[in-house]
């Protein structure tokens, strides 16, 4: 399969001030293949976020690099960037009278000109995503009238319109009934089928062993391990990043256990 | 007619002007209740003002006896001066500091500073310099000659017109910072240009007028609950229609039948516009409950 990112040394955080800087993970080396589905996991505050957000150049990166094909994001262009990655946030648009057509259509921006209208070629777009997602029949509600898995379909269907070969997620699963986080899976892992790449971070371990081809886990002092559910399994990695005294990752039955 | 029509032009110019601003800054500052006096520009507009005609007589300009004409430019050219004087140095900020939130405060505080200012200017003024300060607070739209009152019209049309083929990073900045980068627009730069676009159509309207409240405040939320949308491909025309109606409406009621002379126009558009806005909000916090 084709590489379409490849991360370099990375590392993560924030510049708080002129040459003060606060790293959160340091040292991430990964490669994301064209149609791979990837898991980010991790406890709070391991920077699971704070990667997604690098990699979509929302946060600038402390040091490394990242590579969409050949190109480091920093030679990539804001409008150029749109038409690489899509992401779908935990934050979502409060103004009232926005609809799910008004949000989905705006991952059609990044092509044609600014000056130019839209085209129905875009409203097509718009149209096909929003059957994926399974919310064609909402277009004309008011977006905040919603329910979160409602939402949530239609910050995906908006990605999806945007026509990128990788979309990233931020905790998609949040806030979602149990059976609408397995849809959710399933919807992702249908689009990675079709050639998308989809990173997405959560806290529903059993989830991303289910339904992810490779998981990336962040832990404390930069431990950053990736690999596919199998062998995160064999090397018992989660038990050596969720660490609990009361708590331990059972990896024949795929669960978290009381000690 | 000889007097009715600058009035009107000037009512139409300085109406949707000051929406097509109050709709900018809504959006750029993602608050409701911004309009164009949060980033302090009609403030800057009273300081100018209140240099020429206040410190005017003590420095020996007597100006309210001028022609009646020149001094009316006078006022014209000191509150342009000041309000771009204010808008220049909130631009300055804008550069420097990309938290749209930030901008605000500084904005507001730049206003509070500024009118500090004018208060003292009043307190060592005479009377008369007084009164005349005071009277071009009540803002008006009969100080301009058929000429002028044209040319404002047509300078607010040619700043409003580029805001038309802009609706797709507004809407961008509508669905908050993160989603409107992945878009594909330089998000911090167009805010830029929309906060400088709306603080030259206030400084413009402020100028003309005085200080004008809650027309601009008003109007983007009457357009929204009218034609039910956010879309600011249509928004911006809408303001801009409703925004200058207003105007003529609060023009007409200023000047009621019977009565000699006319209302002062800040009195009345806050008569009208401040029920418009407690309904906008009441209705608002409905939607959101339902």
């Amino acid at each position: 399969m084709k590489e379409l990112l490849k991360i370099e040394n990375l590392a993560t955080g924030y510049e708080i001030a002129k040459n003060k800087r606060l790293f959160i993970h340091s040292g991430i080396n990964a490669t994301v293949k064209s149609g791979e589905f990837i898991s980010i996991l991790g406890l709070n505050g391991t920077g699971k976020s704070t990667l997604l957000k690098t990699i979509a150049g929302f946060n600038k990166k402390l040091d490394g690099k990242i590579y969409y094909d050949k190109s480091e994001i920093g030679d990539i262009s804001i409008k150029e960037l749109a038409k690489k990655v899509a992401v779908v946030l935990t934050s979502k648009p409060d103004d009232i009278y926005l609809t799910p057509e008004n949000i989905i259509i705006t991952g059609r921006y990044p092509y044609g000109s600014i000056f130019k209208n839209l085209k129905n070629e875009d409203f097509s777009f718009v149209h096909k995503a929003a059957k994926q997602t399974g919310v064609e029949n909402l277009l004309e509600r008011k977006f905040v009238t919603l329910s979160d898995g409602e939402k949530q379909r239609v910050m995906i269907a908006r990605a999806i319109a945007q026509s990128t070969p990788l979309i990233l997620l931020d905790e998609p699963a949040a806030f979602i009934d149990s059976p609408g986080k397995v849809e959710l899976m399933l919807l992702l892992r249908k689009l990675s089928k079709n050639g998308k790449s989809v990173i997405l971070t959560t806290h529903d371990v059993e989830l991303a062993l289910e339904y992810s081809d490779t998981l990336w886990i962040l832990g404390k002092q930069n431990i950053f391990e990736s690999g596919s559910p199998r062998e995160i399994l064999k090397n018992d990695v989660i038990n050596k990043v969720f660490i609990s005294k009361t708590v331990k990752f059972d990896n024949k039955e795929k669960r978290f256990k009381p000690v | 007619m000889d007097y009715r029509l600058p009035r009107v032009l000037t009512a139409i110019a300085v109406g949707s002007g000051l929406s097509v601003a109050g709709l900018l800054l809504q959006i750029v500052f993602r608050n409701p209740l911004a309009g164009p006096s949060v980033l302090g520009i009609s403030a800057g507009a009273s300081l100018g003002v209140a240099l020429v005609v206040l410190t005017g007589s003590s420095l020996g300009l007597d100006i309210l006896n001028n022609s009646f004409f020149l001094s009316d430019a006078s006022m014209v050219i000191a509150a342009f001066a000041g309000a771009l004087t204010v808008l220049a140095i909130i631009t300055y900020v804008s550069q420097k500091i990309g938290n749209i939130v930030t901008i605000l405060i500084i904005g507001l505080m730049l206003g509070y500073l500024v009118s500090a200012v004018v208060g003292i200017l009043q307190f060592f003024s005479g009377s008369d310099d007084l009164q005349a300060y005071v009277i071009w607070g009540l803002g008006s739209f009969s100080k301009n000659t058929l000429a002028r009152s044209f040319g404002l019209l047509v300078t607010t049309l040619l700043l409003i017109i580029p805001l038309f083929f802009l609706s797709k990073p507004l809407n961008a900045i509508l669905l908050g910072d993160d989603y409107a980068k992945n878009t594909g627009f330089n998000i911090k730069k167009y805010n830029l240009v929309f906060i400088f676009l709306s603080g030259i159509l206030i400084a413009l309207g402020t100028a003309f007028t005085g200080p004008i409240a809650f027309l601009g405040l008003a109007s983007p939320h009457i357009a929204r609950i009218w034609f039910q949308t956010s879309d600011n491909s249509k928004l911006i025309p809408a303001s801009l229609l409703i925004g200058s109606n207003l105007a003529l409406l609060c023009n007409l009621a200023a000047s009621l039948p019977g009565l000699d002379t006319s209302l002062p126009v800040n009195a009345v558009t806050s008569l009208i516009g401040a029920p418009i806005v407690i309904w906008v909000i009441v209705k608002r916090t409905k939607i959101k409950a339902a």
